[in-house]
């Protein structure tokens, strides 16, 4: 993949990072603005560092653990950016923008080469596959990200002690209402996402299930948000045990980012045999 | 032009009180008349009223300071003594120039209010303007005096955080509601008890969107006169817990000595309207509701002191913000005197120039005509050209120098200085 051009993008991702931080102490109707169009023109470029590998491979850049974080980063923003056109929640960025630019740098983290995929695995499978789990994952961040200022605002109201996020923060009843939608939007995706790798993995390798670090963190955070979504429809389970149970299944995503995929050889670490 | 001064006279929530505020206020349907005779005292050149709760105070533009003062007290005193004549006096203040446009300023950017950061006054200041204006007392100073105290308004608000935050014990209880509620329209609040406090934050609640409202108290009687009064429904005592799963926010505003509302209360509400927060405020003292409500999931519970103390904190903020709002002012005070004074120093170039104009002119016919009627008409040119060069380069270094510094403290005095040794008397 352009190796320089996903350092402008974390370049770009830098920025708005700093542009979305100087918000929250500024909280300014340009910065509102300009924040996200600052993450819009990283996000642009990272689109064409993923587009020119894609039409010159013929496949998504998703063969390498880095690649595959790189790719879950620009879905992230791309849904972040989406949601922020219609609902104008810029403190939302404040999280997003520096997740974002984090793992733009973990991706760096891992070395910069580029994988080779089997040619036999260039099928059609592998595009639906990745595209739904990352955007089941990218949706979950920003159900992270409203999660933790649900956190943030609930521990300011119950202390009575209120500092300049208060302001910034929608009401509770907003966030966790935002949580429900994410969760509503994440987990079929991811039950999808889940579900097409299975099948793939059956028709491939002959067997559906192989406990793969990322089968069995995607199982975990699976059963997780299942349960979550079960008790929010069923038995009024919202507010800050939500939250606390949604930012649990994000660490889990993340964490084999950031731990298992690295250090375990998988298919979804670019060793397929 | 001749020069006019700024002049300020009147009185405040400070140094006066209510009484005599009340008798000095003037009416609102009366006010284009007292508008015109304050126009016609000889000395007010441009006049403004502003008659307010909180103060009464004539802003005009006036030639003759001491006069004007005199004549606008009398204005004020016979005001007053339509109701009954006091010791005025001593509770009038009385501004000029600088410092009578620096108290506009404060006041219209809410410096100046008994409660700092209040967004009322501007209006008002704006309405006893307009009025002013139909009136026809106001000119050319009054008009860009009063446009440049809006704008300092404006910088204020926006500049500072002087206007923003919540000052009463009900807007902070408001605040709250909104912080934990996306909107207030669909909510439902139950108010238990009589207390005053209680009626204050239910109506700023049902100012600020609240339709649904259940009251309950232990005369029922009592309970349903409050709920006619704010158009909700009365529930009895005893019932009160069942009711209490549909209430969003709830109030408790008894001189009970008891707790009216135990824990255990609401976590079954609160379990029955499957966790959908609830705002509790106990304005009671001794405390009306259990105060281990507070460690419940979803149950936000202020008492009247959380609330005060967060009420005390942004008054505090307030006055630091002040200090940023002084400087606005203060910083375009001088942008107003500098206007001001380039008035005044325009006309006085003329006027110089006229004079010098009129003695070369004078000076040149009563040569040309007598000892040097021989010229030539060559001759005569160039010692027009002369002269006029001579004139404009006396006048080039003291016109420079007006123009050049007209934020010099001391611009009123070389206007005088120049005015006097060039006997440039008004014409």
């Amino acid at each position: 993949m352009d190796v320089t051009l996903l350092k402008v993008t974390a370049v770009f991702y830098l920025l708005g990072t700093g542009s979305f931080i100087v918000y929250l102490v500024l909280p300014k109707a340009l910065l509102s603005r300009l924040s996200p169009l600052i993450l819009l023109g990283g996000f642009l470029i990272h689109t064409s560092a993923l587009g020119v590998h894609f039409f010159q491979s013929g496949y998504p850049a998703v063969t390498q653990f880095r690649e595959a974080l790189s790719f879950y980063c620009w879905f992230m923003v791309g849904v972040y950016l989406l949601f922020q056109l219609k609902y104008h929640l810029t403190v939302l960025g404040c999280i997003i923008a520096p997740l974002a630019f984090l793992m733009s740098l973990a991706a760096f983290a891992f070395g910069v080469g580029t994988g080779e995929l089997p040619p036999e695995l260039k099928t059609y499978w592998l595009l639906l596959h990745v595209t739904l789990a990352f955007l089941g994952n990218a949706v979950f961040s920003l159900a992270f990200g409203v999660s933790l200022m649900y956190l943030l605002q609930e521990f300011q109201l119950k202390k009575k002690k209120t500092n300049v996020l208060y302001r910034l923060f929608p009401s509770l009843e907003t966030l966790d209402r935002l949580n429900y939608v994410f969760l509503v939007w994440g987990f079929p995706l991811m039950t999808l996402g889940i579900i097409t790798g299975s099948l793939w993995a059956g028709f491939r390798w002959g067997n559906y299930w192989s406990w793969d670090p990322r089968q069995i963190s995607s199982g975990i955070t699976w059963l997780l948000y299942g349960a979550l979504l079960h008790g929010r429809i069923t038995s009024g389970l919202r507010g800050k045990k939500a939250a606390v149970l949604t930012i649990l299944g994000f660490a889990v995503v993340l964490g084999y980012f950031l731990l298992g995929g690295s250090v375990f050889p998988s298919r979804h670490a670019g060793s397929f045999e | 032009m001749p020069e006019e001064k700024i002049i300020v006279l009147g009185l405040n929530h400070q140094t006066a009180p209510v009484e005599v505020r009340e008798k000095l206020a003037f009416e609102r349907s009366a006010l284009g008349e007292s508008l015109k005779r304050l126009h016609s005292l000889s000395a007010v050149r441009e006049g403004v009223i502003l008659s307010t709760c909180n103060r009464v105070e004539v802003i005009a533009a006036a030639v003759d300071e001491q006069a004007a003062f005199r004549e606008i007290k009398l204005f004020l005193s016979e005001q007053e003594s339509e109701k009954k004549p006091g010791g005025l006096e001593d509770h009038l203040y009385a501004y000029s120039g600088g410092e009578a446009v620096r108290h506009l300023f404060r006041v219209a950017a809410s410096l100046d209010s008994m409660v700092v950061g209040e967004p009322q006054i501007l209006g008002q200041i704006k309405d006893y303007y307009t009025a002013a204006q139909e009136a026809g007392t106001v000119g050319t100073i009054l008009h860009r005096l009063f446009h440049r105290s809006f704008s300092v308004a404006k910088r204020v608000r926006t500049e500072t955080g002087i206007g923003s935050g919540v000052v009463s014990v009900s807007s902070v209880a408001v605040d709250r509601a909104k912080r934990i509620f996306d909107r207030l329209e669909d909510k439902t609040v139950m108010l238990i008890g009589a207390g005053k406090m209680g009626s204050l934050v239910v109506r700023y609640l049902q100012s600020s969107g609240v339709r649904s409202l259940m009251v309950t108290n232990r005369t029922f009687e009592r309970a349903v006169e409050l709920a006619e009064e704010f158009q909700g429904n009365p529930i009895r005592y005893e019932d009160f817990p069942r009711y209490l799963q549909m209430a969003d926010v709830v109030i408790g505003s008894s001189g009970s000595p008891q707790i009216l509302l135990r824990s255990e209360t609401v976590r079954d509400a609160l379990k029955e309207r499957r966790q959908k927060a609830m705002f509790l405020i106990d304005l009671g003292v001794p405390r009306n509701f259990d105060p281990r409500i507070d460690e419940i999931d979803n149950a936000y519970l202020y008492n009247i002191d959380n609330l005060k103390e967060v009420a005390d904190e942004k008054l505090r903020e307030r006055s630091s913000e002040a200090q940023k709002a002084e400087e606005i002012v203060n910083e375009e005070v001088a942008v107003f005197l500098r206007w001001l004074s380039s008035l005044e120093q325009v006309p006085t170039i003329v006027a110089l120039r006229q004079k010098l104009e009129e003695i070369r002119r004078g000076e040149l016919e009563k040569s040309l005509s007598t000892s040097l009627k021989g010229l030539s008409e060559k001759e005569r040119e160039a010692l027009e050209d002369m002269t006029a060069a001579m004139i404009s380069k006396i006048l080039h270094a003291p016109i420079t120098h007006l123009k050049k510094r007209p934020e010099d403290q001391d611009e009123e005095l070389y206007i005088e200085a120049l005015k006097k040794l060039f006997d440039l008397g008004e014409k």
